[in-house]
């Protein structure tokens, strides 16, 4: 201690330093992880039961790529669909029925095998050559290739003919909000007449200028509309050059503030809009209210339907006009990364199947809706439910009982004797409750936080299956509390939320991934429960409760449609099945008293 | 005993009560009330129904009124000014002459009047569906005892075996499938395939066959992977051997000795399975048409009836509490090692 620089005998020179720390990184002791892998792949029903999900994992991802039915695709069938032989051929996706089978002019469109994600141009035409010439345009056009229907026109001669083609997401002419160069502000007067008490009506003002900042030319506006929860204002203008079969150019006006009273006429820049009622005021208008409008321009993309008609217009073919176009929607769409990844993935679907689908190999729900394309859509909320759940109790479980375990004492005693309380709550009764309050705010929800109904019916889900996982890692830190390195940890000064995050989590880790295999199908379970009693996943959406529903409701004494109960209740059944026997496996291989043993 | 149900007691009444106000007040907080229909109502008619369910009040008042235990309704109330103008604390007629009704509220078992419903309160409600859901219940809950506990020491008493294994597939089977499918396919076998059964409805012994037994299944499952663990762990101690040993016939020894110690985790789950029970009669009661609280409590959330949702909430709240703590005493009671937590 006296000479500062003579070696004390803890010091290790650097050769030694590096030789430890070789022999350090050499040395290979069997983890944790890597033992349980091991004992988890012996495990034949477990490691079956994890490949079996990882495969309904993956089907359940690339459900727009499986070349299987529209899952919402209607068709006007009087019974459920038998199941087809699945290596029968499939019939012709846009078959068109037997002339007089019972269909009519509105029925008649309906009536298909179930593609349903379809653009199909609409032409007159006069004879079955122009209608093979217009096919084979909308196929040139849109790249892809095109089916073609034709029916006798209603009235005089010729032919009504349908050519459809796999609906693209740019067929459709998508309305792109982005903020225009166009800027101004917007206010709402109420107008009184000279001597009334009463307001004789509104007037919402605008003051527009373009990008240079010169005035907008309030002719070019040929009609408005205002919205009915005062919310936003939308203006038809003309276009300054026509283009064929392109409309009005719509801009609307997101407003900050809900207007008080609706207007009755548009002021723009002191001229009054076409469609404005007759109002008359005198001097500065009383009680002004002015709110912010953003202004969004609606930037139509030259869609299919354009692109025929454009193409038409260049180089007409003999006989054939063209008149609509009309897009199915065969899917629903999800936001975010999973709606671009569904996109494509619906790309490539197009590109490989083409109209080439399965069958109806599970047979049709009463609505003619293939069965199997139900059953994968379906399994697409039960993922979901199953996901976004059980990160919530994964979240509060773990978070509840590491604090709780790690306190102890009071803190601890109180927080361990709520659980117990919640233990003891049917909280069934309670979440339906919950569930059916917030259905009276769903729109608020929606319109002013984004959060739609479906969002918080999984989080409900989730928020009440932490109670286990909290008494498991409770349990789990109350005896890590008192091990060394945890000791160790508070001597160096180590905070609180520091030795809960880095030591104490990762150490409880193995058991709160069991509970999470377990905790799954609970949740899943109960997501089918709570849809089967109307409840959970609306109509028109799937999910596997709600086919339990067409299957209980499909038992009748006449005929049986065992299709309908059979095939919903082996693919939830089996899915839990192997979920619960995963759990288990993981329970026993995590298990620290099995630990190296075989 | 005293000290722990004292503070079972303590903690129910928190219980009780935060589940009370919260959905009161959840219930309250919903815009438009239960009343808004398509058509608007005469203002007459509205202040007259909102008069009638005490939503002119205001929202302590009801809440005072929904709780109890004193009646604050005007007519009845329970202190009031007579017509000569005295004040009087009780009185035995109210002030056309109907019969004092002093207490009120949920305290004294009163739920209020259905929103939906016009002419029933809840409790008529309950008292009609009650005893039909009680009944279900018992039944399939001897159902469960019974299947669960006799196929638990089957494959106890020989494991491995292939009844044994047999047993636990079923077992697992019937805690991933969800009681609904299980309900479809047994309709589908014995209502439709072999004519035994009617297929809804409720009233005679064959009506609650079916539905007492699916919802009973999943709860048998559990408790026969219980029985067969606790049967186990008893069969390998020492006194069973010591029974053998003393010639005891091995029936005997199973029902007398080993049975005692190896349904031990099976009444301690007897708590949790009320519970599921409950829930899953919603299901039940639904499939099978009956007229059950379940089947009430679904039509009442789905038809925004609040008083009768959170009726059924409260009542079905303090049916799974007590139910638990008598679990938690008779566990005691049945195992002199164990001793009540509190303690």
């Amino acid at each position: 201690m006296s000479d500062p620089n003579q070696t004390s005998r803890w010091s290790i020179d650097e050769a030694e330093l590096a030789r430890l720390t070789k022999e350090a990184r050499q040395f290979k002791g069997e983890s944790l992880w890597s033992d349980a892998w091991r004992r988890l792949r012996r495990n034949r029903t477990a490691f079956f039961a994890l490949l079996f999900l990882a495969a309904f994992g993956v089907i359940s991802l690339l459900a727009p790529f499986l070349p299987i039915p529209s899952p919402k695709a209607i068709s006007l069938r009087d019974e459920p669909g038998t199941p087809e032989w699945f290596w029968s051929i499939p019939a012709a996706p846009t078959k068109a029925p037997d002339r007089g089978a019972a269909t009519t002019r509105a029925t008649r469109n309906l009536w298909n095998n179930g593609w349903r994600h379809r653009s199909t141009v609409i032409f007159a035409a006069n004879d079955e050559g122009a209608a093979e010439e217009a096919r084979a345009r909308v196929a040139e056009v849109s790249a892809r290739g095109a089916v073609l229907e034709t029916y006798p026109a209603e009235e005089g001669a010729g032919l009504a003919v349908y050519a459809s083609v796999p609906m693209l997401e740019g067929d459709a002419p998508e309305v792109d909000y982005g903020v225009t160069d166009i800027r101004g502000t917007a206010t709402c007067w109420e107008v009184f007449t000279s001597g009334a008490e009463e307001a004789t009506g509104a007037v919402h003002s605008l003051r527009l200028e373009g990008a240079d900042g010169a005035a907008f030319d309030p002719a070019r506006v040929s009609g408005w509309s205002v919205e009915a929860r005062g919310r936003s204002i939308r203006l038809f203008l003309s276009r300054a050059e026509a283009r064929p079969g392109l409309g009005d150019w719509v801009v609307a006006y997101r407003l900050s503030a809900e207007l008080d009273s609706l207007p009755t006429a548009v002021l723009l820049d002191g001229t009054l809009l076409a469609g404005s009622a007759a109002v008359s005021w005198e001097g500065t208008p009383r009680g002004a209210q002015t709110v912010k409008a953003e202004l969004l321009e609606g930037v139509e993309a030259m869609d299919l339907g354009r692109q025929v008609a454009a193409s038409l217009a260049t180089s007409p073919i003999d006989g054939v006009t063209y008149m609509e176009i009309r897009h199915e929607d065969g899917y629903w769409e999800f936001k975010g990364l999973v709606g671009a990844m569904d996109r494509a993935l619906r790309r490539a679907r197009i590109a490989t199947f083409g109209l080439w689908q399965t069958g109806n190999w599970m047979g049709t729900d009463g609505q003619g809706r293939d069965l199997l394309a139900r059953i994968v859509w379906g399994s697409r909320t039960s993922i979901i439910v199953g996901i976004i759940a059980s990160l919530c109790s994964l979240l509060i479980g773990v978070l509840y009982g590491a604090f709780s375990g790690y306190m102890g004492g009071r803190i601890d005693n109180l927080m361990m004797r709520i659980v117990d309380v919640l233990y003891s709550i049917p909280f069934i009764f309670v979440v339906i409750f919950l569930i059916t309050v917030v259905n009276e705010y769903r729109t608020e929800l929606e319109d002013q936080f984004g959060i739609d109904r479906e969002k918080i019916f999984f989080l409900v889900i989730g928020a009440i299956y932490w109670l286990t996982m909290a008494r498991v890692v409770r349990g789990q830190v109350l005896s890590l509390k008192n091990t060394e390195f945890i000791e160790a940890a508070r001597v160096i000064g180590a905070s609180t939320t520091r030795i809960l995050l880095s030591h104490v989590v990762p150490n409880v880790l193995s058991i709160v991934i069991v509970y999470l295999t377990l905790t799954i199908p609970a949740v899943m379970l109960f997501e089918a429960f709570l849809s089967f009693l109307g409840l959970g996943i609306e109509p028109p959406k799937v999910s596997w409760g709600l086919l339990a529903v067409d299957g209980t409701q499909a038992i009748n004494p006449i005929k049986i449609y065992w299709w309908l109960v059979v095939f919903p209740a082996a693919a939830m059944g089996s899915t839990l099945l192997a979920l619960n026997i995963l759990g288990d496996g993981l329970r026993d291989a995590l298990d620290p008293k099995l630990r190296g043993k075989n | 005993m005293l000290r722990f149900l004292a503070r079972r007691f303590l903690w129910f009444v928190i219980t009780i009560s935060t589940v009370m106000t919260v959905s009161f007040f959840l219930m309250h907080s919903v815009k438009g009330g239960p009343f808004d229909g398509e058509r608007k109502l005469d203002p007459v008619i509205e202040a007259n129904i909102k008069a009638r369910y005490h939503l002119d009040w205001p929202l302590w008042r009801q809440y005072l009124q929904y709780v109890g235990p004193f009646n604050l309704d005007d007519q009845r109330a329970l202190a009031a000014f007579d017509e000569e103008g005295g004040f009087s604390l009780w009185r035995s007629e109210g002030a056309e002459g109907e019969p004092t009704r002093a207490f009120g509220g949920v305290l004294t078992g009163d739920f209020g009047p259905s929103f939906r419903y016009k002419d029933f309160t809840v409790n008529d409600i309950l008292e009609e569906s009650l005893p039909i859901s009680a009944l279900l219940g018992v039944l399939s809950m001897m159902f469960a005892v019974a299947l669960g506990v006799s196929a638990g020491i089957a494959s106890a008493l020989r494991p491995g075996s292939g009844i044994d294994l047999t047993l636990r597939i079923a077992a697992t089977g019937g805690i991933a499938l969800p009681n609904f499918v299980i309900a479809s396919f047994l309709v589908i076998l014995f209502v439709f395939l072999i004519p035994l059964l009617p297929v809804a409805g409720w009233g005679t012994i064959q009506h609650m066959l079916l539905p007492g037994f699916c919802l009973g299944l999943v709860f048998a499952a559990y408790i026969a992977r219980l029985t067969r663990t606790g049967m186990l762990e008893t069969l390998s101690a020492d006194y069973i051997r010591t029974a053998h040993a003393k010639g005891l016939a091995p029936r005997t020894v199973v029902m007398r000795h080993a049975l005692k110690g190896g349904l031990l985790p099976v009444v301690s789950y007897l708590g949790p399975a009320t519970a599921g029970i409950l829930t899953g009669s919603l299901v039940i009661e639904k499939i099978f048409f009956i007229p059950g609280t379940g089947s009430h409590f679904i039509n009442a959330a789905t038809n925004r009836d609040y008083t009768l949702a959170m009726g059924v909430t409260i009542l079905f709240t303090v049916l799974v509490y007590t139910l638990n703590t008598v679990v938690d005493m008779a566990y005691t009671l049945l195992d002199p090692r164990i001793k009540l937590e509190d303690e």
